[in-house]
């Protein structure tokens, strides 16, 4: 039996699912105190003692299921464990016959029915009804399984359905797929950006911890530390400090979300969909040639519906060509007056103006109420001289101008910045520290090629390292 | 020893309705004396399996809260200071008569390092609750609520607990837990937890009831709802569940809700009952439309 649990551990792992030799060991403990009764019973206890994770129990299912395939039944009276293996080592072939054919499991009578579209309604709800046999089912005969297979699990009789005009299934399958035209994100890509966002975090919080502990110290509290101390007699053995009241950083995010840069900008409002709150006070504006705020849209709506709402055009208008010039005057009107705290400034856009007025006097006003300011843009360095782009213009004004293409790029660069961020509010002494490691860290110019091409592995660099960020 | 079903049937019994999965974490934590990590949406029970479980079995609950900044002064041991030093000054003239026979300086500060374990003992140790569950004579239970909102820091530290279950005291060196506790840890889920803790832990998920065992449950709780209203209320909330609310309803809202309606004395749901009592079930404001709206399109 251990051999068994052993190939199912290396199973699992050849799926991604980590797994350590002590987790196997309890594995076969655990199957030793419960003894095999059915496989549900026994997928159970596999799954308490091998997944430590919820995202882990599909992946695991499927690897179960494929493992303990349901052609082998056991008396229970024989000898388990030597039955067992003698099974395994009799169905090897079948794998090897799995193997070759890896498009087996698609085959699902959905796609079937869809194809043959005279098939009457009654007869397609009866076929539909023919699901899939759930492995945990299977213990038994041979028969009742089939019987369970056939009926549902339910086990009614076949009987004659009522002819529906609309039949839900046909309607369903009907439905053509076209009508997803707007930019919503899949479920993966939401975990993805869960993934990279909780990686950033991981990364950040070591740094900010150690840095927070200090920074909140202040002045001696002297009733604290007299307090603190009446079990030593007043000696101040332990000191209590005053702590400092800290603020969250604040960010305000303008995010250009016209065609040219809707997949950039997307992936900006989502990163910053998954940040608010976590560290951040962050206001965040969207434009095109008109300007927006959606802050409160983004902490309160599910993303997906945001990005709905933005491309169907309900909070700003689309069809517009976007201006740069426009929008920093729109909001230099409506929103500097109100910006507080000296907020860091992020600009997503490729400055492709439209041959607008440039207005680029408005951003000289932003710097004075901005500790800094960051522009992100998905274009390469080479193409922000042709046409009506104003990257050159506008970066004059900025801190730092970032080439970001990937969600990894952005979250990199937003990582730096809030590092940037919390060294600048850092007690002195920790400031110098970080300065000084930032020093000290090896220059590797390979960081310029790879931030901002990340996309594709050993591409070619393409911009000058010398004048790429910093003016 | 209890077997599966006789956790199940105990739990039950205790009024705590557990599937195939619960029961068999438990039994095999029992059994392999190992702790249990029970992840899942808030107000599923996480807590209460714990709770059932310690009246069920009859361990002694001990519970520990986490929260950001727990060390181990709070969660294992501390030493009491005021007591140390309120035995100094009721022993000092007892101090003197022993000291006073020493010689010279030397041989008294020889005399008292040789009885300074005595300010070292477990008479000055404070047991905070992991501690305290390791020295109880009888089997107890200790609960860590909410391990997710501690910081990594103190995960490590609970890393020689949960696996060798002892605890290392510097000034007394290491202290083995006399019986080993049926140990449970929770967590929300709102930090990742280290594949370390996780390891070391039986993994348990508790999600969302199925319908029958929700059903179940209310009729436990609340006896006097009868069995229509309670699977119509369950089938609702089960609609609900998926309606992509801010704070879903949990097994907790369920057992809220039929608490009200049951003073409430209604029989069946319709939209005004809803509506009226909705507060119970959503808790934010943009949801409360949502679940009304449910409510008249389901239920009209």
């Amino acid at each position: 039996m251990e051999r068994i649990i052993a190939g199912f551990v290396a199973d699992l792992r050849k799926s991604g699912i980590r797994v350590s030799p002590g987790e196997s060991l309890d594995a076969v403990q655990a199957l030793g105190f419960c003894g095999i009764h059915d496989r549900k019973s026994s997928r159970q206890i596999l799954r308490l003692t091998l997944v430590k994770n919820v995202n882990d129990i599909p992946t695991f299912n499927e690897v179960f299921n494929r493992y303990f395939s349901r052609f082998q039944f056991v008396d229970p009276d024989t000898n388990l464990p030597d039955l067992m293996d003698a099974a395994i080592t009799n169905m090897e072939g079948e794998f090897n016959y799995l193997d070759q054919l890896p498009g087996d499991d698609h085959d699902e009578n959905g796609p079937l029915l869809k194809l043959d579209s005279d098939i009457n309604p009654e007869d397609l709800a009866e076929l539909k009804s023919l699901t899939e046999i759930d492995p945990d089912d299977t213990d038994g005969i041979e028969i009742t399984v089939q019987m369970k297979g056939y009926r549902g699990k339910a086990k009614k009789a076949p009987r004659p359905t009522r002819r529906y005009t609309q039949n839900p299934l046909t309607i369903e399958l009907n439905k053509s797929n076209s009508t997803q035209m707007g930019i919503t994100f899949t479920p993966e890509e939401q975990i993805a950006m869960q993934d990279v966002v909780s990686r950033m975090m991981m990364r950040l919080r070591k740094d900010m911890k150690r840095m927070k502990n200090n920074q909140n110290r202040g002045k001696l509290h002297v009733i604290k530390t007299i307090q603190k101390n009446y079990r030593h007699d007043m000696v101040p053995f332990q000191v209590a400090l005053r702590r400092k009241r800290r603020e969250k950083p604040r960010l305000v995010v303008l995010c250009d979300v016209s065609f040219s840069v809707s997949h950039a900008s997307r992936f900006m409002l989502l990163l910053l969909h998954t940040l608010h709150n976590q560290m951040l006070d962050v206001r965040s504006f969207i434009f095109n040639r008109e300007v927006a705020e959606i802050t409160e849209m983004l902490a309160n709506m599910p993303v997906n519906d945001l990005m709905e709402t933005i491309d169907m055009g309900d909070i700003i208008d689309l069809d517009e060509n976007s201006s740069f010039g426009q929008v920093f005057l729109a909001f230099k009107k409506r929103y500097l007056e109100n910006l507080r705290g000296r907020p860091a400034f992020i600009i997503l856009g490729d400055a492709r103006n439209n041959y607008d007025e440039a207005n680029d006097w408005v951003l000289d006003e932003i710097r004075e109420k901005a500790r800094y300011m960051l522009w992100l843009t998905p274009e390469e360095r080479d193409t922000w001289s042709r046409g009506d782009c104003l990257m050159d213009i506008y970066g004059s004004y900025c801190d730092k101008v970032e080439v970001v293409k990937t969600v990894e790029d952005l979250s990199l660069v937003v990582e730096d910045l809030l590092r940037d961020i919390y060294a600048d509010r850092a007690h002195p002494i920790d400031r110098k520290r970080l300065l000084e490691a930032k020093a000290a860290e090896i220059y590797d110019s390979k960081d310029y090629y790879t931030r901002g091409t990340s996309g594709g592995a050993g591409s070619e660099p393409v911009f000058d390292p010398a004048g790429r960020s910093h003016w | 020893m209890i077997s599966e079903q006789g956790v199940k049937d105990l739990l039950n019994t205790g009024g705590y309705i557990a599937d195939d999965a619960i029961a068999t974490a438990v039994f095999l934590a029992l059994h392999m004396e190992k702790p249990i990590l029970i992840e899942g949406p808030p107000g599923v029970g996480k807590t209460g399996l714990a709770k059932a479980l310690s009246t069920a079995l009859d361990f002694p609950l001990v519970r520990l809260q986490c929260y950001e900044g727990i060390d181990e002064g709070k969660a294992l041991y501390d030493w009491e200071y005021g007591k140390q030093l309120l035995y100094t000054q009721l022993l000092r003239t007892q101090l003197d008569t022993y000291l006073s026979v020493s010689a010279d300086l030397r041989e008294a500060v020889e005399r008292l390092s040789a009885e300074e374990s005595l300010f070292f003992s477990k008479n000055f140790l404070v047991q905070r609750p992991i501690l305290r569950s390791f020295l109880s004579e009888k089997r107890s239970l200790l609960l860590i609520d909410e391990i997710d909102r501690s910081d990594d820091e103190f995960e490590a530290l609970l890393l020689e607990c949960l696996s060798d279950f002892q605890v290392s005291i510097p000034e007394l060196g290491v202290i083995e837990a006399k019986r080993k506790p049926l140990t449970i840890l929770t967590s929300n889920g709102t930090r990742m937890i280290s594949d370390a803790l996780r390891r070391r832990c039986l993994y348990l998920y508790i999600g969302y009831p199925e319908l029958e065992r929700e059903v179940a449950i209310v009729r436990v709780k609340f006896p006097e709802i009868c069995e229509d209203l309670a699977r119509q209320m369950v089938s609702f909330l089960r609609k609900a569940r998926d309606l992509n609310l801010r704070k879903p309803p949990s097994v907790s809202e369920t057992l809220d809700w039929a608490q009200v309606l049951s003073i409430l004395k209604a029989t069946q749901l319709t939209p005004e009952i809803v509506a009226n009592t909705v507060g119970v079930i959503a808790k934010h404001q943009t949801d409360l439309q949502k679940v009304t709206d449910l409510a008249a399109q389901e239920l009209s």
